[in-house]
């Protein structure tokens, strides 16, 4: 089956290598060669380069202080002694340059991160009884509507309740909003179209019923604060800027005064006991509030992601768009930059969303997985194939053996990974994903990915940087681990686990293996129907159905973000 | 009965080829002159002393210690030499060695040493003449082959990019070329230029590389036909994860 296949890569290839990019002479050829010619053209054969050469230009002279200057690179040799080539996202065919994938250069990327920092979900039900049961309010869907029209006022920093206030202009915080969402189909149909976001509507019927049932008649508010707020602080601020306007919103649409016990109940609903962060708070030594991604764990990613809504019969699809935020958030700004500091993560990231080399593994796989298993990688629950590590072993080992095989048949490919960390994460990825959609079981998947890398290490006498090796030895111990600081399921674990928490390249694996299992059974969730619901909502600036489409508007700087500030600065 | 050493599973000439790096049995191709290894090494002048961090140990009293006296310092610590480095690239088109087998033949067969193992690259840092005889060792045997590998101290790209046609790995810093039937290299490991040329021998033609190699590739000995290392492989995955799930096991 191997040979016959038409890779997904090979389009890419051919365009990236055998196609003149710029100035770059890469004209010619074929994508099996294991020979080419290389120019030394320098940074001067590719667009992006030059404009980024004149623009360091400019800055010099402007400032009367030296900026970027492409020639300081090792000596006076510039980048691009070997062809500069551009990269496709993976499952489009957006062309993109490959600094356009840095997040500074990429709107995009900045907004997904913002949307998911800004968002946080407060439960309704707590502050309902505190209003009924103890002061003898009356909550209908009348006043449900009237206090989300005054919390759509307040939350972007409108002000309620008191006299000579400053205000937030609304032009700068025009992205900010709050919806609510519930189980409670009679309490939906009463609620302002504009204020909810419709379960029925926006899932297939499947999955609404599930998400339906998980939730049952309990009322909860998405709301998502300014992203120029967010920016300004971090994420710790999202739950404490949402409180206190939903509290001041509160006292004004129910006229309660300003100063009662009561009031103190609906703070602490909203500050504490009636709400879900994206992330949790990590511990002291990483010193990071809640809402910062550090904390987020793998099945809240799983979940925030929401092509399992709109692709759901394809699981390979769902887990491939979770590879690509994931790999974004978690590799690229956690780890790239919070952790660690520069841009080399972002080659690390970008390999496992980009031109299709881990998307051609991981279909190959579903293939023989359905050809073997009696299409056990169809969406379904009663056609998985039993979790066991003789199901680990056969399928990870043939999806590896195939990936490594196709660096080895087409050296494009190999040399588009050119790093062994990168071919490392595309082939753990499409093992371990594999295995999850066939047994609907992430930890199984993850189980797969550790033994992808150990077959990666032994074919080749190499397989990342120190770190990498180190944790990837050692991951298969605590696989099955549900002891405190050691294991659990992949769902809850996340990058602050003890063995993650430096692992660059690995994290949006994780998130893609855990998405995968749910997706393969058919599950409207990973772990949490509330996160999944949030973000099933078309105002955010940032589509999370298809977060790879999304990079390449980004780096095609078509990608229209929230939270400028051009209102306020003098027009250029 | 003596213990021998089995090294590494395999019935391939893959395996076999592991099976000698690790063992240090390996065939002796070329002469590198200990000037020449100076040189391409680039952290000290041929000729000179060897910095050191500290005086002999015999001068320096050192305390009464039975590990001390157990274990023979390597001429290097007995000398008092700083730590210095060297590292190889080898490429993934059959290059004769792999970073853990770098790894694996230094720590094996030469003491003192600290290897450091990656993809593109691999390192070992010990004492100046230590890392020496170590370096020494590797470029001249069947470990290396001067077009297929390359001592690259920083920017070490190339391991996985195609070969341009006279067959030399791609190095962004250009530290070696090919002149008549040779490799030369006219930079030390960092890119800095040095004062003569230094001759690194022959390359191996494309047959000799694919007996000599080490990586498994589906062009030459594919990974999925040595079926013992694939076992093995398995077997070490099964014990790790039914370890961490039942320790009592």
């Amino acid at each position: 089956m191997a040979d016959d296949r038409k890779r997904m890569f090979a389009k890419h290839m051919e365009i990236k290598y055998t196609k003149e990019h710029g100035t770059n002479k890469m004209e010619g050829g074929e994508i099996t060669d294991m020979t080419v010619e290389y120019h030394r053209l320098g940074v001067d054969q590719n667009p992006r380069k030059l404009e980024m050469k004149k623009a360091g230009q400019e800055l010099a002279k402007k400032r009367g202080l030296v900026g970027y200057n492409p020639m300081m690179h090792c000596g006076g040799i510039p980048l691009g002694q070997r062809a500069l080539t551009p990269s496709f996202l993976s499952g489009t065919d957006d062309m993109v340059e490959i600094d356009d994938l840095h997040y500074v250069n990429n709107a995009a990327m900045q907004q997904m991160w913002d949307d998911i920092r800004r968002t946080v979900i407060v439960g309704m039900d707590m502050a309902h009884e505190t209003l009924e049961k103890r002061l003898g309010i009356e909550v209908t869907p009348e006043t449900i509507n009237h206090y989300l029209e005054t919390l759509n006022h307040a939350l972007p920093g409108g002000a309620v309740v008191q006299e000579h206030m400053v205000e937030t202009h609304p032009a700068l915080v025009d992205d900010c909003y709050v919806k609510m969402f519930t189980g409670d189909d009679e309490l939906a149909d009463e609620i302002d179209k504009q204020f909810l976001i419709d379960i029925n509507k926006e899932f297939p019927a499947e999955q609404a019923e599930q998400l339906k049932a998980a939730i049952g008649k309990s009322s909860w508010q998405a709301a998502h604060i300014p992203t120029i707020v967010s920016r300004v602080t971090d994420g710790g601020q999202t739950s404490r800027w949402m409180a206190m306007q939903v509290g001041m919103s509160f006292i004004s649409a129910y006229s309660m005064c300003a100063g009662e016990a009561a009031v103190a109940d609906l703070s602490y609903a909203a500050k504490h006991a009636g709400v879900i962060q994206m992330g949790e708070m990590l511990p002291a030594r990483r010193a990071r509030a809640p809402n910062e991604p550090g904390g987020i764990p793998f099945g809240h990613m799983a979940d925030i992601v929401q092509t399992s809504r709109v692709d759901a019969e394809d699981p390979a699809h769902v887990a491939l768009e979770v590879v690509g935020a994931g790999c974004m958030l978690y590799d690229q700004i956690w780890l790239g930059s919070y952790m660690s500091g520069g841009v080399g993560f972002t080659q690390y990231a970008t390999a496992a969303y980009c031109n299709n080399i881990l998307d051609d593994n991981l279909y190959y796989n579903v293939d023989y997985i359905n050809d073997k298993y009696d299409g056990a990688a169809n969406k379904g629950t009663d056609n998985k194939v039993k979790a066991t590590l003789d199901v680990v072993k056969d399928i990870a080992t043939e999806s590896t053996i195939y990936g490594l095989e196709n660096y080895e048949k087409y050296p494009t490919t190999l040399e588009d990974h050119f790093g062994g960390s990168q071919r490392a994460t595309s082939l753990s990825a499409a093992a371990g994903s594999a295995v999850s959609i066939a047994t609907g079981n992430g930890n199984a998947g993850l189980s797969g990915w550790y033994l992808c890398m150990y077959l990666h290490k032994e074919a080749l006498g190499r397989l990342g940087f120190f770190g990498y090796d180190l944790q990837d030895q050692c991951g298969a111990t605590n696989v099955l681990s549900y002891q405190s600081d050691e294991g659990l399921a992949l769902e809850l674990r996340g990058p602050n686990y003890p063995n993650y928490a430096m692992n660059v390249g690995h994290q949006g694996g994780y998130a893609a293996i855990t998405s995968a299992a749910h997706a393969g059974r058919g599950d409207a969730y990973a772990v949490n129907p509330l996160v999944k619901i949030a973000f099933a909502d078309k105002l955010l600036p940032f589509d999370f159905t298809q977060p790879r489409k999304e990079f390449a508007r980004g780096a095609l700087r078509e990608f229209e973000p929230a939270g400028e500030r051009s209102l306020i600065i003098p027009a250029k | 009965m003596a213990y021998e050493p089995q090294y590494y599973p395999g019935a391939t000439s893959v395996a076999e080829n592991r099976r000698k790096h690790m063992s240090g049995k390996v065939e002796k191709l070329r002469e590198i002159s200990d000037d020449d290894l100076t040189l391409v090494l680039g952290h000290r002048a041929p000729g000179s002393d060897y910095p050191s961090t500290h005086p002999p140990l015999a001068e320096m009293g050192e305390p009464e210690c039975s590990m001390r006296e157990l274990v023979e310092p390597t001429p290097g610590a007995k000398a008092g030499d700083r730590v210095r480095y060297v590292q190889f690239v080898d490429s993934m088109y059959n290059a004769p060695s792999t970073p853990y087998f770098r790894s694996y033949a230094a720590a094996i067969n030469f003491r003192g040493v600290d290897p450091g193992t990656l993809s593109g690259r691999q390192v070992v840092e010990a004492r100046e003449r230590d890392m020496e005889e170590l370096a020494k060792f590797q470029m001249e045997t069947e470990m290396t082959c001067p077009a297929l590998a390359s001592l690259r101290g920083a920017t070490v790209h190339g391991h996985s990019l195609r070969l341009p046609e006279d067959g030399l790995m791609f190095d962004m810093l250009d530290r070696c070329r090919k002149e008549g039937d040779v490799v030369i290299m006219h930079k030390d490991q960092v890119g800095r230029p040095i004062d003569k040329k230094v001759n690194l021998g022959k390359p191996m033609s494309p047959e000799e590389a694919a007996k000599r190699t080490t990586i498994y590739r589906v062009d030459n000995v594919a990974f999925r036909d040595d079926l013992e290392v694939i076992e093995w492989v398995h077997r070490v995955f099964d014990k790790r994860t039914t370890y961490g799930f039942k320790p009592e096991n």
